[in-house]
């Protein structure tokens, strides 16, 4: 159905416009290109489209109006949050209006004793955490772009954090949507309780990536705080030595809160750019985090680095806390959370990949990664949820040249399709987005896919929200512009 | 055509529940035999009821038309166990004894609590959505799948999710069938995350006459310095019921708050200690390693007991639990509550008559209702069903879920009438 995305045009611009604006206010539109710009784009930058209007509602009302004004005028429509997504979740394919969250940004309750909160979409991951600080409860799922990126976009992409390896990822921390259906009508999904009778319709509307409509509340999990954790920095002369780690810790029945890695060129990026005080000079290093009770976490702590020594490597710092505000604490967690950030002083322009293999995989792919990065000529940086076998290439390259463009995304191309070779995925936390439709049917039979348009079409029958993502059934008009631009036919 | 087809009036082609039989019952011995069978009864216009232990076998609504039984219990293969990445595909029809049995070879185990696990299927617990203690600590069954494989109406294939610990590659196919009972497709392979067998563990067990001391401790224990694996609180009929036969504290005016823990053994001990503490103005006694064992059965167990005719299970936010135990008298109703989760589950003790159960029921959903909550029947006898409304009011989802069953089962092959709404 997804096959006739209705197109804008100048004249029916200006009138949805003035409609808009009668809506919510002019301070809440805009419609000048120039102010448009940095909505081409999310923090996957190989495909740009600037949309027609991008419109900030404040409230549920208000985006009820704008949703029904897009059906009235029979235009696409894409959310988008903090626009920090991997894969081009929020790119306007064909145009159409954007709809940003970010003005939805109320906690509307926090309640400890029955341990959840409700917030509307555009609250910002760590202002959740920050206004628990001290209650002994936390908001588990904790991406790395945490401080940058919103519930609404944590809940449509299902967003996986470095302790999500044993706290579980977003999905296992909502229990209730409030969906703005792509038809402009409201419906509450789940709620505060667990069990509901019905389907699991939580489960199925996380991980939507706005293709079911807009999430206008979020009802989340708040998760008692660890009695205690020690935080170990484990450093290897090779990349293969912290992977056998990983894949050692996992094998021997232990789970790690977290368990992250950063090679060469990333520990030298971070070490720049934060003084943490990483061995610059070592091959790898891991991350490694118990936590519990405070009485049972030296025999955990013994039994790590024990695997760590077998492997050829050393513990060299070991920080014990009984709260995530320790200043050395949250010093190491800042530095493997901006490590995107730093790769910045490196090179302009780089594009992170989002693989998972079995965590035995590991020293296996990351050679094949290494290997790729060579025969391509591409510098390519890791930094990773290991403990999930959840790989995070990211692949150097000057955007100006096509031809390095062309490199770039045939060297992701053979990544991706060795995660699926091992038995892996394309996708541990990014999405699909517009970036990776084209794996779909590497993952997926005929037959699943139909399944997943068919499910897709009862929430959004007409394709106007979020059209041509994440099913590559609805690309059809849609066709690539060398190198790798994507623009409506 | 579906209207010419009669229900059978003897059970020879097996009975369905609810004192229906079917016209007949196929034991499909691969996936590719299962499609086979759902395509021909479908095209039939026969309905199609699958079965695994059959421990959940009068759960949920009659069934409205005429079908086949299939009896899943013969694709039990392990398909992939590779231990070191802690997780394991297998087939649905396998039995949750002999799956504990296969993880325990590793020292693993899956987190999910299922009662009579020597007859149900682990299909039949996931479809069923069925959790115990345990899922304070753990969550439940949806957040231990990873994988699904599921056979439509049309007697298709559909897979969904993958084999990987973290993926979010396509629609979220194992947690919409999870606890989808039997509507949208039939299980035959599950992906699971697995994790290591703790060390050791331990049961508090903990017994007062005071409610209030119970609401205070519950209280209290959402902020303990021990991190339980399950808080569970018991009447005074269900403590005797779970407590007796092991030698536990249980007397008819007692009430229990029961509270697992499982780690290594320097942090149980410790975590011991602190629980007796918090727990002072209790009468407390601590069972420990193996001897926690039946304890933690006894507490699974209890919700396939079957003192009386009926069953209810309440799901509230967890500070509103003892209202509703509160309400439900202790001679009439065996009350466990999974009580850090909101849940209650009572059985009916001795028989009634329908408009005294209906009277109670009716009053305790509409304060479960109140509260945020739902209140369901997950057991009672088959007139008793309309009446007592065993899925209660609609809710305001129900819509999206009839159009999901739609859309992937447009003639309601699969289980029509047992779940919520036309579905
Ligand atoms: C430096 C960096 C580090 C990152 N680290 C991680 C990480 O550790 N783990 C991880 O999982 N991801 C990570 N990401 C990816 C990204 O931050 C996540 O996908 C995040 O959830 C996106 O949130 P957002 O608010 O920016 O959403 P956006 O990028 O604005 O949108 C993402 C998708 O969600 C949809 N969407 C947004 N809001 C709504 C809504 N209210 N209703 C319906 N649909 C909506 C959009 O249409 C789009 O498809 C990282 C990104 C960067 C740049």
């Amino acid at each position: 159905m997804n096959a006739t995305v209705p197109q804008t045009n100048p004249i029916s611009i200006s009138r949805i416009v003035s409609d808009l604006i009668a809506a919510v206010g002019e301070e809440n539109v805009l419609a000048n290109r120039e102010e448009m710009l940095v909505y081409e784009c999310d923090g996957y930058v190989i495909e740009k489209n600037i949309p027609d209007v991008v419109v900030f509602p404040t409230s549920t009302e208000q985006l009820v109006a704008v949703v029904k004004l897009c059906n009235k005028h029979n235009v696409p429509f894409v959310p988008r949050g903090a626009g920090t997504s991997l894969a081009g979740g929020t790119l306007a394919v064909g145009g159409g209006i954007m709809i940003c969250l970010t003005r939805m940004k109320r906690i509307l309750e926090i309640n400890l004793r029955d341990r959840y909160a409700i917030v509307e979409p555009g609250v910002v991951n760590v202002w959740l955490t920050r206004a628990l600080s001290g209650t002994g409860f936390h908001y588990a799922p904790d991406p790395s772009s945490q401080s940058a990126c919103t519930i609404g976009g944590n809940v449509a992409t299902n967003s996986g954090g470095p302790h999500t390896l044993k706290y579980g990822v977003t999905v296992n921390h909502v229990r209730g949507v409030e969906l703005v259906l792509p038809d402009g009508s409201i419906t509450m999904i789940g709620g505060i309780t667990e069990d509901n009778p019905g389907y699991d319709l939580p489960g199925l509307v996380v991980g939507n990536e706005g293709t079911f409509g807009i999430a206008s509340k979020v009802i989340v999990n708040l998760t008692r705080d660890p009695e205690a954790g020690r935080t170990f920095l484990g450093v290897f002369d090779t990349v293969e030595a912290a992977t056998e780690t990983v894949s050692g810790i996992i094998g021997a029945g232990i789970v790690p809160a977290a368990l992250e890695m950063l090679d060469n060129l990333m520990i030298r990026a971070v070490e720049q750019a934060f003084n943490f005080g990483f061995p610059t000079e070592a091959g790898a290093v891991l991350i490694i985090e118990v936590d519990g009770v405070e009485a049972g976490l030296d025999r955990e702590a013994e039994a790590i680095t024990k695997i760590v020594q077998e492997r050829g490597g050393t513990v060299q710092r070991s920080i014990g806390w009984r709260t995530r505000k320790e200043p050395e604490y949250v010093a190491i967690w800042k530095s493997r959370k901006s490590a995107f950030g730093a790769i910045g002083r490196l090179s302009p322009t780089f594009c992170t990949q989002d693989g998972v293999v079995p965590r035995t995989k590991l020293p296996h792919i990351l050679r094949f990664i290494t290997e790729v990065g060579q025969r391509h000529g591409i510098r390519i940086a890791n930094v990773f949820h290991a403990g999930d076998g959840n790989i995070h290439p990211i692949l150097m390259f000057d955007e100006r040249d096509p031809e390095q463009v062309k490199r770039v995304l045939q060297a992701s191309h053979e990544i991706l399709d060795e995660c699926i070779n091992q038995g892996g995925s394309v996708t541990g936390e990014h999405g699909i987005g517009v970036e990776k439709m084209e794996f779909m049917p590497k993952l997926f039979t005929e037959n699943d896919l139909a399944a997943m348009v068919a499910i897709r079409n009862v929430f959004n029958p007409l394709g106007r929200c979020s059209p041509s993502k994440l099913l590559p059934m609805g690309s059809a008009c849609i066709e690539r512009k060398s190198p790798g631009h994507r623009a409506s036919a | 055509m579906s209207d010419s087809v009669s229900w059978p009036d003897s059970p020879e082609g097996g009975e369905i529940g609810d004192g229906k039989f079917a016209r007949a019952t196929h034991r499909p011995e691969s996936v590719e035999d299962l499609c086979r069978i759902v395509a021909e009864a479908s095209a039939a216009g026969l309905a199609v009821y699958p079965r695994g232990g059959g421990t959940a076998r009068d759960y949920g609504g009659v069934p409205r038309r005429p079908g086949v039984l299939v009896d899943v219990r013969s694709l039990d293969r392990v398909i992939d166990y590779p231990h070191a990445d802690m997780t394991i595909t297998v087939q649905a029809g396998i039995l949750m004894s002999t799956l504990k049995g296969i993880l325990a070879e590793h020292n693993q185990r899956l987190l999910v609590d299922a009662p009579e696990a020597d007859r149900a299927t682990l299909g039949g617990v996931f479809a069923t959505n069925t959790s115990g203690p345990r899922r304070f600590g753990a969550g439940r069954p949806r957040d231990q799948i990873i994988g699904v494989e599921f056979v439509t109406a049309d007697g298709k294939v559909v897979k969904g999710g993958g084999r990987v610990v973290k993926n979010v590659a396509g629609y979220d196919f194992p947690k919409l069938l999870t606890g989808s009972m039997g509507t949208l497709g039939i299980l035959t392979q599950l992906t699971l995350k697995v994790r290591p067998a703790p060390e050791t563990s331990a049961v508090v067990w903990a017994v007062t006459p005071s409610i209030v001391r119970i609401l205070k401790a519950l209280d209290g224990l959402n902020l303990s310095e021990s991190r339980p694996m399950a808080i569970e609180f018991l009447n005074a009929s269900a403590a005797r019921m779970i407590g007796e036969p092991l030698g536990l504290p249980a007397s008819a005016k007692d009430l229990v708050l029961a509270i697992g823990i499982e780690d290594n053994r320097e942090s149980v001990r410790w975590q011991i200690e602190r629980l007796k503490d918090e727990l002072k103005e209790f009468d407390v006694s601590v069972r420990e390693g193996d001897a926690s064992g039946p304890v933690w059965s006894g507490l699974t167990e209890f919700q396939a007991y079957r003192p009386g005719s009926t069953t209810i299970t309440a799901n509230l936010p967890p500070s509103k639990v003892g209202d509703i135990v509160g309400d439900l008298d202790p001679d009439r109703w065996a009350v466990q509550a999974h009580a850090g989760n909101g849940i209650v589950r009572a059985h009916l003790l001795a028989d009634s008559d329908l408009e005294s159960v209906a009277k109670e029921v009716d009053a305790l959903r509409a304060e479960a209702v109140g509260r945020g909550g739902n209140l369901t029947v997950t057991r009672c006898q088959t007139e008793w069903k309309s009446r007592l409304k065993v899925w209660g009011e609609p809710r305001p989802d129900w819509r999206i879920a009839e159009g999901i069953r739609d859309t992937l089962d447009p003639r309601g092959v699969l289980n029509p009438g047992r779940f919520v709404g036309t579905i």
